[in-house]
Formats: C-alpha cells, sequence, structure tokens
C-alpha cells in the first residue's frame, strides 16, 4: 500500500533529521536549555523574557537560545513520535498479518515511548552521560527497524526485486558484525565525547587538542574499530563486486556509498584530532555514522531478498 | 537521479548553514554583558600590601564580602571560593579577592590566619581590609550591594570581574549550581584573554 510506504519512509526520513538535531543540541550546549520537563520553565511554549519565569527558578539558568534549541528537539520529537504512531496505525489496517513489518514497526513504536521517557530522565539526571548514549543507541535501533520496515514493504510490492542476483552466503554474518561494530564505534564516540566535556570541566582553560591526548584508550579503540568497519566495508564491497552473480545496481551503489562515506569519516575524524574541535564537523561525524548504519541496514535486507528469493 | 543526488546534496548544505547559524548563535548567547567598572579604592591585604582597582587589570578576579567571625553563610561561600582557588591553581590569570565587612574584628593578622586556614599558599587569593565606611562605599557604590548593617547584612554574591575593571555578573555564592555557571563563565573569559 502506497500510503503505508509513504509514512515508513517519512518516518524514516524524520527521524534521521531528529538525531541531527539532537547531535545539534548536544554540540551547541543547550541539553539543560530547559531545566524541567515537558514543560520549558513551567510553560508549554518557552520564555523569551525573564519576567516570564516562575519564581522558584533560578533566573540565572535562564538563555534564550538554548531554550529554544533544546524545546525545537522535543517538538519535532513529538512530531517524529506522532509519526511513527501513525505508521503504526495504518501498517495495522493493511500488513497485520506480515509478522516481520508488524514486529519492526511495533518496536520502533516502543522504543519511541522509550526516547521520550529517557529525554525527561536525561532533564532530571542533568545529562548523565550514560543516559545521553542510551537515547542516541535507541534512536539508531529504532532508525534501523524504519529501514527494515520500508525494504520489507518495497519487496511486497516488487516482489521480484533482487531476484537475478546471487550473493555469497556468508555475507549475512558480515553484516552483523559490521553493524554491531558500527554501534559500538557511535558509542565510543559519544564516550570521547563525554570524557572531553568531563575533562574540561575541570580543566577549563586547556584548548580541545590537548584534552583530546588525555583520552587515550578511547580514542585508540575508536581509530582500531574504524580501521575493522572499514576492512568489513571493502571486504563487502569486493565481494558484491566479485563473488556476486549479477548483483542489483542498488547493492552496488549502496556498497560503494558506504565505502566514500567511510572516507569522509575518516577525514573528518582525522580534522577533530588534528586540528581543532569544530562543532559543526563533530555533528556530521555522528550525523554520517547513523547514515552507514542506515546503509548497511538496507545492504543486509537486499542480500537477505536475494538469499529468500534467488534460488 | 542527477536531480535528486542534486536535491540532497543541497538539503544537507542548507541543513548544515543552519546548524552552524544555531551553534554560533548559542556561542554567542553565552556572552556575558558588561555591568559597569570597579571603582578607585586603596585597601590593604592580609600581608598589609596595599591592594588597589589596579591589580584587577589584566585578571579575571571573583570577588565575595565576608567576615571570619561570620556564623551563617561565609563558610559556605569561602569553601565554595576555595574550591575554585584549588580549580584554577594552574591558571595565573584568575584571581580571588576576599573582602572584610567587619575590619574592627579582621586585623590583619586574623585575615591573613584565615587566609592559611583555608589553604590559601600564595598570592592569588587576597583577603582586604580598610576602614569601615570605606567598604561601605565601595560595597554601596561601586557593587551597588547592600552596606548598611554591616558586618551581619552582608552579600552573598561572587561577583566575577574582568581583565578591565568591569563587573560582568553576579552569583550566588552558596549555591553550588551557581558557582558551577561561574565556573563556565570564568573559562570563558580566561580563553578570550589568552586569544
Amino acid at each position: 500500500m502506497k500510503l503505508f510506504q509513504f509514512f515508513a519512509y517519512l518516518s524514516t526520513g524524520m527521524t534521521y533529521l531528529l538525531i541531527f538535531i539532537g547531535g545539534l543540541v548536544r554540540v551547541s550546549g543547550a541539553g539543560m536549555g530547559c531545566p524541567d520537563w515537558p514543560k520549558c520553565f513551567d510553560r508549554w511554549i518557552p520564555p523569551t523574557n525573564v519576567e516570564q519565569l516562575p519564581e522558584y527558578i533560578d533566573p540565572s539558568k535562564f538563555n534564550i537560545v538554548l531554550a529554544w534549541i533544546e524545546y525545537s528537539n522535543r517538538l519535532f520529537g513529538a512530531l517524529v513520535g506522532l509519526t511513527i504512531t501513525l505508521t503504526m496505525l495504518i501498517m495495522f489496517k493493511y500488513y497485520s498479518k506480515e509478522t516481520r513489518i508488524r514486529n519492526a514497526i511495533c518496536l520502533a513504536f516502543i522504543l519511541t515511548l522509550v526516547e521520550g521517557w529517557l529525554g525527561a530522565i536525561l532533564v532530571k539526571t542533568v545529562l548523565n552521560p550514560f543516559t545521553i548514549t542510551l537515547h542516541l543507541f535507541f534512536a539508531l535501533i529504532i532508525l534501523m527497524l524504519l529501514i527494515y520496515a520500508s525494504q520489507e514493504v518495497y519487496y511486497l510490492e516488487k516482489p521480484t526485486a533482487e531476484k537475478n542476483s546471487k550473493y555469497p552466503k556468508k555475507l549475512g554474518k558480515t553484516f552483523l558484525i559490521l553493524s554491531i561494530a558500527l554501534l559500538f564505534e557511535v558509542i565510543l564516540g559519544t564516550e570521547i565525547r563525554a570524557g572531553l566535556e568531563m575533562i574540561h570541566k575541570e580543566n577549563p582553560t586547556l584548548d580541545s587538542t590537548f584534552l583530546l591526548k588525555m583520552l587515550g584508550p578511547f580514542k585508540y579503540m575508536h581509530t582500531i574499530t574504524g580501521i575493522l568497519i572499514t576492512f568489513l566495508a571493502v571486504y563487502i564491497l569486493y565481494c558484491v563486486i566479485k563473488k556476486s552473480i549479477s548483483p542489483s545496481s542498488l547493492m552496488v551503489q549502496i556498497s560503494s556509498s558506504i565505502l566514500f562515506l567511510i572516507i569522509v569519516q575518516i577525514i573528518s575524524g582525522e580534522v577533530l584530532v588534528f586540528f581543532e574541535i569544530v562543532p559543526i564537523i563533530q555533528l556530521f561525524h555522528l550525523w554520517i555514522a547513523s547514515w552507514i548504519l542506515g546503509l548497511v541496514s538496507i545492504q543486509y535486507s537486499l542480500w537477505n531478498k536475494s538469499q529468500n528469493t534467488s534460488e | 537521479m542527477n536531480k535528486k543526488v542534486l536535491f540532497i546534496l543541497s538539503f544537507i548544505f542548507f541543513l548544515g548553514l543552519g546548524a552552524t547559524w544555531v551553534i554560533n548563535k548559542a556561542n554567542s548567547s553565552y556572552d556575558i554583558p558588561i555591568i559597569k567598572s570597579v571603582p578607585e579604592f586603596s585597601f590593604k591585604n592580609q600581608h598589609g600590601k596595599i591592594f588597589t582597582e589596579k591589580e584587577l587589570r589584566n585578571k579575571i578576579t571573583i570577588l565575595d564580602f565576608i567576615f571570619t567571625n561570620c556564623p551563617g553563610p561565609c563558610p559556605m561561600m569561602t569553601s565554595n571560593m576555595s574550591d575554585l582557588y584549588k580549580d584554577y591553581e594552574q591558571v595565573p590569570e584568575v584571581q580571588f579577592v576576599s573582602i572584610t565587612v567587619d575590619p574592627e574584628n579582621d586585623t590583619q593578622s586574623i585575615l591573613k590566619e584565615y587566609a592559611t586556614l583555608n589553604g590559601v599558599k600564595d598570592d592569588r587569593w587576597n583577603f582586604l581590609f580598610s576602614d569601615l565606611e570605606s567598604i561601605q562605599i565601595l560595597k554601596r557604590d561601586g557593587f551597588m550591594l547592600f552596606a548598611d548593617e554591616l558586618p551581619l547584612g552582608h552579600a552573598i554574591k561572587f561577583i566575577l570581574i574582568d581583565n578591565h575593571g568591569k563587573i560582568r555578573k553576579y552569583f550566588d555564592g552558596t549555591d553550588r549550581a551557581s558557582v558551577s555557571i561561574l565556573r563556565a563563565d570564568i573559562a570563558r573569559l580566561v580563553k578570550k584573554i589568552k586569544t
């Protein structure tokens, strides 16, 4: 059904945008822009000047720019939640018998609720680093589930997709390892960021390049996992081009795009290490990681489809 | 296909532009307003050395008004100030000034003892005294704080002063949340001096 496909794609696109906005909140330091939840300074529309603050809130906590950055994230989050809910309702109408689609969408919906709850916990714990990581982790899982469901619906509409392609069977495990490595890499990245912030709090006047050196092990693990990811992506591309029978152009395009994005990630990562920590590069570094994860999900789903149809 | 790619690339480009604008806006929102200049004064510190407003130049100063016999909020203020003093050990650009509002009791030797008791071991934290009237004038007219019933009516504020001797912001010296905001503001001003 076209309507469901539209909503599944819309939810995916909006979740991507939400991850970007969430990252923006983080790099602009607006996480505590609203000290309460779900309201902002006890108002449904954040205050525009100090006089609108309730008496029990310390006025020095108020920063109108940060409040609106954080509140935009919440509003957009609510909109994404609503879209995913609608997607689920439409799914129940048309695809309730398709277990894969149903499970993926229902799980995405449940995790969306968890995300809202985690948002509240974040504010209550004044941005506990573990919760921040968990918040991002679930967002990535939601993304993968939505992409998976979208792909499955696409195949229902087009059952002959990947019919002529035959990819090596063993690639299945490689996709799994790559996804886990990517998720682990993102978590390491957020730990580096949290570590930087913590050291920065204690040594407010040190510059960021020096701070990065103090992080030692995390940074090396980030690099080592990065090398593993690059290796796996090259291996998959090699298998798709050289070891497969008539691979689909979509599979080739996605496999090459992943490698291209990994190169972009290596360059942007090195810029962050060797020059200064530029917030916008940091933001795109995280966001592109989520693209790679999404592309790997599509890659897996294409492979899976070919395994099921190309007998 | 090319049109699609072009659309996606320009969307990402504008998203990046928008994000840069938001980040810059957020960074400049931290700018701390200039309230007023600290007027001239000439007090003495715990070593008997003259300390004037000129000593505030080229440094970031955190200043408060206390008295050593104070039973109320002073110990908490001094403990918070002492934490800051330790945190900025490696940063010579940051100094601390505590002015007594009870000069009758807080003589030079008592202030010196009080400093030692609070772990002061260098000249980054000065304890100042003068005659009560000069202190009252500085507090009321210079720092716009209540100064009628000293020593008891002293303020619990930490005052952030920049390297040009300008008052930038007032903080609640007894509140740890407020002090943590002060910490961030100090870092911002120090960064500005260094660049």
